[in-house]
């Protein structure tokens, strides 16, 4: 092996003995470990390989040859998602942007299409060491992936969500060029939900020693034990190929990169080892305080494998006494359920747009998430750890019986294991897993089969990471009373009676079952448990319950933002007097419209209720809109009635308009036009809410919250003007000039006043200036209006939202946005 | 304070059913579907229970969903589910 595979100086080492000895002292490191070495030295793990491929969508022959002729695909960097791509044939009604009318997937997938795709690759390996082990690590692909080298099959992965690597050793040009050749397969009905197509999330390279390092997801860290000012973190290292005279290096590195504790030894298959550390940063939701756990492979001085990756020191436990505690402390689960998409990005996982969802759910409260119905990206794991964001993370939406014809059941007797190994090992250190969930709403749960499954699953988690407990997202408790033996029961619970859908959880999450959990908790008393799908329509009852249940968690709306797919579950309508209140969502509807969040990051009316009870807002108002006579509203289970926060509605003037004011306090008033036209206490049976019927006449409502007779929040909605401009607003002045960075841009349309129109619908066209180009642009409407990936989209309630992508190259963009009538919107951001 | 631990259990073994009625609260609708007694009893109450639960949606979930958890869609209602229980009872326990 060269010896610049990595180096670590032996006289570093040796300094790395003496932190050792020394124990919990932080030292500042400096040459003594490589943390930060650039990215463009060659070897080592987590190469980037997400720029430059090819993609050509539909079936190819021979297209995995080296010699195929892709100079003809298009050009692209990973993450991609073919699916939010615009269809071929728009057709006003049927093909719109991305969305089609005969998709297979209908309103499970947003009237998405799938189908086949191909990329392709070339690349060098002559940099790096001539006899390196080099494997391709995919994040995830979506869905039947098959790779090859060269033309050399070189593997696959059929599960859509987990992360997977694949050896490229055996068939690599160490100097000439070779070609990765990717195949994906999104065919059938296969979800429930949008999926994406293709490479969706990033791929790297590892660069390795060619018989020693450590293995991949081979290090587990748990912090064992919090105690006088010190913590105890253990650490079990599986090293591939050791030989004598090998040290296993483990170290915690503060942000700032001092060491902060550091542990050698020999490395062996399986190198256990113990850090201590003397006042310790502690990891919570509320304070995400990180450390960087570093693992290197030394061979007479040379490390010859070096992992680095996010650990937070924490203690998370359970019990039906006290709930939830982090580090001790109590903590209720404020959780919302999140699909993969990133909105008008499709499934494409950007770090900056999975960053950006959580922290427009921490404003609005939200510490916990669930990653519904499948392990989520590094990326968004990351953003929680980074964040602080509680996570659970779920396998499955299906085991032995499938929900959709062509899905995950098909391959579940042959990969279930594949899934969870993955998906346990690859994160089973971000201090943001709290609980591994093997599956939601699993049909036929509680047969004799199911139940086998559900023990063969739970305790296939466990055997991986004993540290977190098992959970299961149940739509009630199905399946009779049973009682396992010693052997089979989980710890505590041989001999005792359980339910089928519950014997071998840890932790039962119940999905829309407010009422049974207080009157379940009567019969086993012994269980926690939380609400792992919610209608946003009971947040009151499940804070109520929180506050005074210490044996319930919390609850998971379902969901926190809006999701592509399982078109209108959310969905609002006008019915005719006298007709069956029953609404079916179709095409055009596209997206799930149930968020408290919606597709672009904008707050719906459910979301202005929870900050009032969530303690975020004192006070919240919006109003009904003004149905046609003769028609009454239809709300959806997961839906929420459809109001705005607006005082704009030209055309009701006289007519009387529900008024809807959340308030933390115990008195609310409503004036307009500086007259007292509503007061009302609010009392426990209220749940926070005031509702006032008020004739419409344009100019201020004002609402007023009490408590005590002391005013203590006052909100104003006032009718604007006509639209006169649009306004572009940049999340950041500043954006990443990276080709995988994003920047966030919202368009407004304002009146002469700046006031956004808060309902609003008009073409807006975009110019572009600079070094970026456009990642997304749309609206959060939840039909079908368009493309996302022109620049041209529809305003819907009064904003759209720009998504820049960097091109890797640093200057000033000039955005331009333009709509008939109205004076241009102008910002100029600069990307560094 | 020490971290909590869920060890693996060592071998499985089925777990002993104790006998139970079917109900509508905790049997799956499915296991109703596949006793035919039971089922008789369901579609006396709910004649057109196999269109109510038979579409697109709600299909995929008969071994997910007992009638009581349907309630809140809207698929089902608290009386017709009452008396089908009192009638499950008569079919004794299994």
């Amino acid at each position: 092996m060269a010896s610049d595979f990595l180096s670590t100086p032996r006289r570093n080492v040796l300094v790395m003995a003496a932190v050792t000895a020394m124990g919990g002292i932080a030292i500042k490191a400096g040459a003594a470990h490589s943390q930060g070495r650039p990215a463009a030295e060659p070897g080592g793990r987590r190469q980037p390989f997400d720029e430059d491929w090819r993609f050509m969508l539909g079936e190819q022959t021979g297209a995995e040859n080296r010699a195929w002729d892709d100079t003809g695909w298009r050009l692209v960097d990973l993450p991609h998602d073919w699916s939010i791509a615009d269809q071929p044939g728009q057709t006003p009604g049927a093909v719109v942007g991305p969305f089609d009318k005969r998709s297979i997937g209908g309103t499970a997938t947003g009237f998405t299409n799938g189908g086949e795709g191909w990329y392709r690759k070339h690349f060098r390996v002559d940099s790096y060491p001539s006899d390196a082990r080099i494997e391709i690590v995919f994040d995830a692909a979506y869905l039947k992936t098959d790779v090859w080298l060269n033309g050399r099959s070189v593997g696959g992965s059929v599960s859509g969500y987990t992360p997977f690597a694949l050896d490229l050793t055996p068939y690599l040009d160490r100097s000439g060029d070779n070609v990765i050749a990717v195949r994906v397969q999104n065919l059938g009905r296969n979800s429930r939900w949008y999926s994406g197509s293709g490479l969706y999330r990033s791929v790297e390279l590892d660069v390795l020693h060619p018989t020693s390092r450590v293995e991949r997801w081979g290090v587990t860290a748990w912090t064992s034990k919090l105690e006088n000012g010190r913590a105890v973190v253990d650490l079990s290292s599986e090293v591939v190929g050791p030989e004598k005279g090998d040290i296993l290096i483990s170290r915690l590195v503060e942000p700032d990169g001092r060491i902060a504790v550091e542990v050698s030894t020999p490395a062996t298959t399986v190198t256990r080892q113990s850090l201590h550390l003397r006042g310790p940063r502690l990891w919570s939701a509320a304070r995400p305080e990180l450390y960087s756990l570093e693992t290197e492979l030394v061979r007479a001085g040379v490390a010859l494998d070096r992992l680095v990756q996010p650990y937070g020191i924490r203690i998370v436990a359970f019990d039906a006494a006290k709930g939830m505690t982090v580090n001790g402390e109590r903590v209720k689960l404020k959780g919302g359920c999140l699909h993969h998409d990133n909105g008008l990005l499709g499934a494409c996982a950007y770090p900056d747009a999975d960053e950006r969802r959580l922290r427009l759910l921490k404003a609005r409260g939200f510490n916990a998430i669930r990653s519904s119905h499948n392990p989520s990206s590094r990326s968004l794991r990351e953003a929680c750890d980074r964040l602080g964001m509680f996570l659970i993370e779920e396998a499955f939406d299906t085991w032995h019986i499938g929900k959709e014809p062509q899905d995950f059941a098909q391959q579940f007797p042959e990969h279930w294991h594949t899934v969870i190994e993955a998906m346990v090992r690859s994160a089973r250190n971000s201090p943001s897993v709290i609980m591994w969930s093997i599956g939601n709403e699993i049909p036929f749960r509680s047969t004799d089969e199911g139940v086998k499954w559900q023990w063969t699953l739970a305790n296939a988690v466990k055997r991986l990471d004993p540290t977190r407990p098992v959970t299961a997202g149940l739509n009630g408790v199905l399946g009779g009373q049973l009682i396992a033996e010693a052997d089979t029961a989980r710890p505590g619970r041989a001999g005792k009676v359980d339910n089928a859908s519950t014997v071998f959880l840890d932790v039962p999450g119940y999905n829309y079952r407010l009422e049974d959990i207080a009157a379940e908790q009567a019969v086993h008393p012994e269980r926690v448990v939380y609400a792992s799908e919610t209608f946003a329509r009971d947040l009151y009852d499940y804070q109520a319950l929180q506050d005074e249940a210490p044996y319930f968690l919390g609850e998971f709306l379902w969901t926190a933002m809006d999701y592509l797919g399982e078109a209108g579950i959310g969905a609002t309508a006008r019915l005719k007097n006298g007709a069956y209140p029953i609404y079916l969502p179709g095409f055009p509807w596209v997206n799930a419209w149930c968020g408290d969040i919606d597709l672009i990051g904008e707050q719906k009316a459910s979301s202005l209720a929870r900050d009032v009870v969530w303690g975020v807002s004192g006070l919240e108002v919006s109003v009904q809109r003004p149905g046609p006579e003769g028609t009454f509203a239809y709300v959806s289970n997961w839906g929420w009635p459809d109001e705005l926060a607006s005082w704009s509605w030209p055309g009701s003037e006289e007519r009387m308009l529900g008024v809807v004011v959340h308030a933390a306090g115990d008195t609310v008033e409503v004036h307009l036009n500086g007259r007292l036209v509503g007061s009302k206490g609010l009392g426990p049976s209220d749940r926070r809410r005031a509702e006032f019927q008020i004739a419409y006449a344009p100019g201020k409502l004002e609402a007023f919250s009490y408590r005590d007779g002391r005013r203590i929040a006052h909100k104003v909605l006032e009718t604007v003007g006509p639209a006169a401009s649009v306004r572009v607003v940049p999340d950041r002045r500043e954006g990443g000039a990276g080709r995988g960075a994003l920047s966030y841009f919202r368009i407004e349309i304002v009146d002469a006043q700046g006031r956004v129109l808060p309902d609003d619908q008009r073409r807006v066209d975009l110019v572009i200036d600079g070094p970026a180009s456009l990642g997304a642009f749309g609206s959060a409407n939840p039909l079908a209006t368009g493309s996302f990936q022109s620049p041209h989209a529809e305003s819907y309630r009064g904003r759209a939202l720009l998504i820049l992508r960097g091109n890797g190259q640093r200057g000033t963009v000039k955005v331009n946005a333009r709509s008939a009538g109205l004076k241009d919107g102008r910002v100029t951001v600069t990307m560094a | 304070m020490d971290a909590p631990l869920y060890p693996p259990a060592r071998a499985f073994v089925m777990p002993r059913r104790l006998p139970g009625l079917l109900d509508t609260k905790d049997t799956a609708i499915a296991d109703l579907k596949a006793i035919p007694q039971a089922w008789a009893v369901v579609k006396a109450e709910i004649p057109n229970v196999e269109a109510r639960v038979g579409n697109e949606m709600i299909k995929p979930h008969l071994g997910n969903f007992s009638f009581r958890s349907l309630l809140q869609f809207g698929v089902v209602k608290s009386d017709a589910l009452d008396r089908i229980d009192q009638k499950l009872k008569a079919l004794g326990e299994r």
